[in-house]
């Protein structure tokens, strides 16, 4: 050690109310240590400490985190919580991180520069300029097959992935196709599998060479991941089972009359289901576009229920 | 509720990093910083870190931060001001291991932007290939790093030429042109 010594005086600040963007300087550079490393090694878990942000763990904490380091004044945040901006998850988000940084608020993902989700990637192409940030409740795709966490790290150090093809060939005997609906494990740049989070398969491909970037942090679980742009990422399949996304392509929402998106399935008390469309600002910008008014839609990355990158 | 505010260094930290992250996410492009080297440091250190640095002024920047000052087999992080230790930091940097991929270190070293030898790019965070152009650095650096980044083993890399930075993170593929 050579001088001069930091010291508990020197390492003080003045007396704030709260820090800018909620966590603290330290916080934040472990943050940033954390994810220049994430980027570097797509796909691959870097632990982190983890802080105590104002909500529950498992409620989105991680991604709160990412979001928090990455804020800005000029920021635009954008939160969904699967599909929705106006859910109570979604809607305190928000509210918090422009509370703590002074960002503007909003639904639109043309606007935004963050795009914190639970659950979904919107159906407008994100750009280049936007950063996607996932909150993830199990970051390790290995855990159905092994539990123990020191046993998967080998196992990802060693790239020994075999077990996660047994997953999906037992759920191909049993009932004849891949049930895997959610958080479909995905191998990146050709190394490591990550679980995208649980995302809907229909959202996996907008991950594999997108132009955005994409951060993932579980806030519970103490790690973050990342995906680049332009960055290969395979959803595990067979030679002769394709990777099937969810057969939406003929359902139409009964509010926007959009077509070709993801939906929910929303049961009626007298039997049958409706369907809406899952990215509840897209329906809200269809349908203002159908009442007359001049309404900026970005280019999908599905076309009639097929992915056209 | 207060109302938040940015104190310049908040500002300043994130603007540096802002540089760094797509900088690491788009390898060969150029970003710049607000001033130069200095918010590297500041944006990413602490006394969580162990780092090597090879300039007097600098080496009092980062021991104020509280980071440790140590030789280059322990650091986390390197700040370079020249490069004629560049070759010995660089074979002594920890480069992680599979097991612990996040104990690679990050080096940050001067050179000059766009000119001298060129390089073709491709990995992850770049559309097919890229090619730019870094001078400066020693001979048989490139080759060097190509010994040390065995994926997912690696060290970071940050070119800074100025308020300009450049950065290889250790899943790019470098070729000399």
């Amino acid at each position: 050690m050579s001088p001069p010594y930091s010291t508990l005086a020197n390492l003080t600040r003045p007396w704030a109310a709260f820090s800018y963007g909620f966590l603290d300087p330290s916080a934040k550079r472990e943050m940033r240590r954390k994810m220049i490393k994430a980027i570097a090694v797509p796909g691959c878990q870097m632990p982190y400490a983890s802080r105590e942000v104002p909500i529950a763990r498992g409620w989105g904490t991680g991604g709160l985190q990412v979001t928090l380091t990455l804020i800005k004044p000029a920021s635009v945040v954008k939160v969904i919580d699967q599909g929705a901006d106006d859910s109570v998850n979604a809607a305190s988000i928000r509210r918090f991180l422009a509370r703590v940084s002074g960002a503007a608020e909003t639904w639109d993902t043309l606007a935004a520069t963050i795009v914190q989700s639970r659950h979904r990637i919107p159906e407008e192409r994100l750009r280049d300029d936007q950063v996607l940030v996932l909150q993830v409740p199990n970051p390790e795709p290995l855990r159905p097959v092994q539990p123990n966490m020191s046993i998967a790290r080998q196992m990802h150090a060693d790239a020994d992935y075999g077990r996660l093809w047994l997953v999906l060939y037992e759920q191909m005997v049993r009932s004849g196709r891949i049930m895997q609906g959610a958080a479909y494990p995905a191998l990146v740049n050709g190394r490591h599998v990550m679980t995208p989070s649980p995302i809907p398969r229909w959202d996996v491909p907008k991950l594999n060479m997108a132009r955005h970037l994409t951060l993932l942090s579980a806030g519970r679980e103490k790690r973050l991941y990342a995906v680049p742009p332009f960055t290969k990422v395979e959803p595990l399949v067979f030679s002769d089972v394709p990777y099937k996304v969810e057969d939406h392509a003929s359902l139409t929402c009964y509010r926007s009359g959009l077509r070709g998106v993801f939906m929910n399935e929303i049961p009626q008390a007298a039997g049958g289901s409706l369907h809406e469309a899952s990215d509840s600002h897209l329906g809200i910008k269809a349908i203002r576009r159908a009442e007359g008014e001049a309404v900026e839609i970005g280019p999908l990355w599905y076309r009639d229920g097929e992915f056209r990158g | 509720m207060a109302d938040p505010v940015a104190t310049p260094d908040d500002l300043r930290d994130n603007a540096a990093f802002e540089a760094l992250m797509w900088a690491m996410a788009r390898p060969g492009t150029l970003h710049d910083l607000p001033e130069g080297l200095t918010d590297l440091v500041l944006a990413l250190v602490d006394r969580e870190c162990r780092v090597l640095v090879d300039d007097p002024a600098l080496a009092q920047v980062v021991a104020a931060t509280g980071a440790a000052l140590v030789a280059a087999p322990a650091a986390d992080h390197a700040f370079l001001t020249r490069v004629d230790s560049a070759m010995a930091v660089l074979a002594a940097l920890p480069a992680g291991s599979p097991l612990y991929a996040d104990q690679g270190a990050t080096l940050v070293l001067p050179a000059l932007l766009g000119q001298g030898q060129r390089l073709r790019l491709t990995g992850p965070g770049i559309e097919g290939a890229i090619e730019t152009a870094v001078g400066g650095l020693p001979d048989g650096f490139i080759a060097l790093r190509a010994a040390r980044c065995r994926y997912p083993e690696g060290v970071e890399m940050v070119f800074v030429d100025g308020s300009r930075i450049m950065a290889l993170p250790r899943s790019t593929t470098v070729e000399g042109m």
